[in-house]
């Protein structure tokens, strides 16, 4: 090790640095994509589950190789440019909504410091930013992007009417989404995501979990991440009865895929933030001192409780209207939130950080 | 490294703003305002303000924009072959045009503007070099500085902050009043 690291002119320790990061960043991205994958699979199969049907089980057993399928069948379909179509962004489009989601997951922490070979690597994140929770706001606000360009560039109508739906639900529901999150951060007193899990899994006591201060706001956290990622029962950028795929129609072979990697991964990233912001992040219960291998097996545990919830009120809550999406979002969720807020802001003033002596 | 990295995203973010007056189609328009805004989030983030970095993104990019390209996309604007031709605004528009008015109040903008920029350098180099040394190491220590920001924002600039959120709240509540139509079956 420490020939090549002289033979590059670094000292032995800043190649193991830079072969960490390289490790864990490659681990962590290609985790991701993966997750994607997996959830195409998990989606059929448990709607298959929940309407009494067997879904996919041709391909190996019980059809887990049904992702693998699906994405050699998507590489080698033809790619259709539809007439009209603005072509330099109707490329662009699918990789502006697949790139944010994939972006955000830089600053999610997924298990306290990683001691392995008898030393520190620092914790199981890509960047533990200070402004961790602002850049995955910011960042995660550009998925619209692709949404809204895929509609317009299509040169459809249907894919315009989905575009400009997903435009005015996802601003809509950021408010409320943001101001649910200021809430938690009042009470953590930071931005980074990594101090937030911190606070929450040091004494090892799960009613330390900010689910149980916020309950409110892990809820408004829920239902507006159900708008951000145009999921179920929000999905009217894709509302299949009235606009056939919604801004997806006119894409096809791996283009359309990318969209559903997007999606995937966005829902990946909204589960990671919200187990970081009430479910403890990396804290296993009444184990205040668990090995950093244990933390990730229980945030990846939360994190699947969450993704499965996902797939569970797709496939059993039906679709709202347009207008009562609209109304639910700037009359129920954004007072609600507001009113969250206010009422930590008033509980912190009188009473001080929960911490606090 | 950072020089060079600023000087590049400086140029990108002029070119930008070019792209933003001078491209035919509005989507384009916007998209370049949209990188512009990436390359003023980056200049930011150089200076070390990571925190002035994210909000411009989540406030101009991924707000502001979005409702831009809202406006646009309800306007028919769409490609193909029906598509309106946009006479095309540039430089030789202005010179063709009596815009003689225009060219001067330009100019005089543009020389405001410099002359501006050149004597808050100077004030900002004397204000460092005049702050002490405890002061600024304090900044360049937190390199997120959304405590240095908050700071200053909510110590020393408390009551021109709060100044801004009335007049923005105050506007908030005339184009309200401006846009609302009254309903003749209400009255």
């Amino acid at each position: 090790m420490n020939d090549i690291a002289a033979k590059l002119g670094m000292t032995g320790d800043q190649l193991e640095g830079l072969l960490a990061i390289l490790v864990r960043n490659t681990v962590i991205l290609i985790g991701v994509i993966n997750v994607a994958a997996v959830m195409t699979l998990v989606e059929r199969k448990v709607s298959a589950w929940m309407q009494y049907r067997h879904g996919p089980n041709r391909v190996g057993p019980w059809g887990l190789l049904q992702p693998l399928a699906d994405g050699v069948k998507f590489i080698f379909k033809e790619v259709v440019i539809p007439y009209g179509a603005n072509k330099p962004l109707y490329l662009l489009a699918p990789a502006m909504a697949a790139v944010p989601a994939m972006m955000t997951i830089a600053v999610i922490p997924f298990a306290n410091d990683v001691v392995l070979f008898g030393k520190n690597w620092g914790p199981l994140a890509i960047a533990d930013i200070d402004v961790g929770i602002l850049y995955l706001l910011a960042i995660g606000s550009m998925s619209v992007y692709g949404v809204i360009l895929a509609g317009w560039a299509s040169n459809s109508k249907y894919s315009l009417l989905g575009g400009l739906r997903a435009s005015a639900q996802m601003i809509s529901y950021e408010l409320s989404m943001i101001l649910a999150i200021l809430a938690v951060v009042a009470l953590a007193g930071s931005i980074n995501l990594k101090e937030i899990a911190a606070l929450q899994a040091s004494t090892g006591n799960p009613l330390d979990w900010f689910f149980f201060k916020q309950p409110l706001a892990c809820f408004l956290l829920l239902v507006a991440s159900f708008a951000e990622t145009n999921r179920h029962p929000f999905d009217f950028a894709e509302c299949e009865p009235e606009l056939v795929a919604g801004f997806n129609t006119e894409y096809s072979a791996m283009k359309w895929a990318i969209f559903f990697i997007g999606e995937y991964s966005a829902m990946a990233v909204m589960s990671a933030l919200s187990v970081v912001l009430f479910w403890g992040g990396w804290s296993v219960p009444f184990m205040p001192d668990a090995p950093w291998y244990l933390g990730f097996a229980a945030f990846l545990a939360k994190v699947s409780v969450y993704l499965f919830l996902f797939v569970w009120v797709r496939w059993t809550l039906p679709r709202f209207r347009f207008d009562q999406l609209m109304r639910i979002g700037w009359k129920v969720m954004l007072p609600l939130a507001l009113l969250n807020l206010l009422a930590t802001g008033a509980m912190l003033a009188l009473f001080g950080p929960p911490g606090a002596p | 490294m950072a020089n060079a990295l600023f000087y590049l995203v400086a140029a990108l973010s002029v070119i930008a703003a070019a792209g933003v007056v001078l491209f035919r189609n509005p989507i384009s328009n916007v998209l370049s305002l949209l990188f512009a805004f990436f390359c003023l989030a980056t200049i930011y983030l150089l200076a070390g303000f990571q925190f002035l970095a994210a909000t411009q993104i989540l406030v101009y990019a991924g707000a502001i924009m979005v409702l831009f390209l809202f406006v646009i996309m309800l306007l028919n604007l769409a490609p193909g072959p029906n598509a309106p031709e946009l006479e095309r605004v540039g430089l030789a528009m202005f010179l063709r045009r009596k815009s003689g008015v225009t060219i001067v109040i330009a100019a005089a903008l543009l020389i405001l503007g410099t002359s501006a920029v050149l004597g808050t350098h100077d004030t900002a180099v004397q204000a460092a070099e005049a702050m002490p040394k405890k002061g600024l190491d304090a900044i360049t220590a937190t390199p997120g500085s959304s405590e240095g920001l908050a700071g200053e924002m909510f110590g020393r600039y408390l009551l021109p902050f709060e100044a801004i959120s009335m007049l923005l709240l105050a506007t908030a509540v005339a184009v309200v009043v401006l846009a609302k139509r009254s309903r003749p079956e209400n009255s």
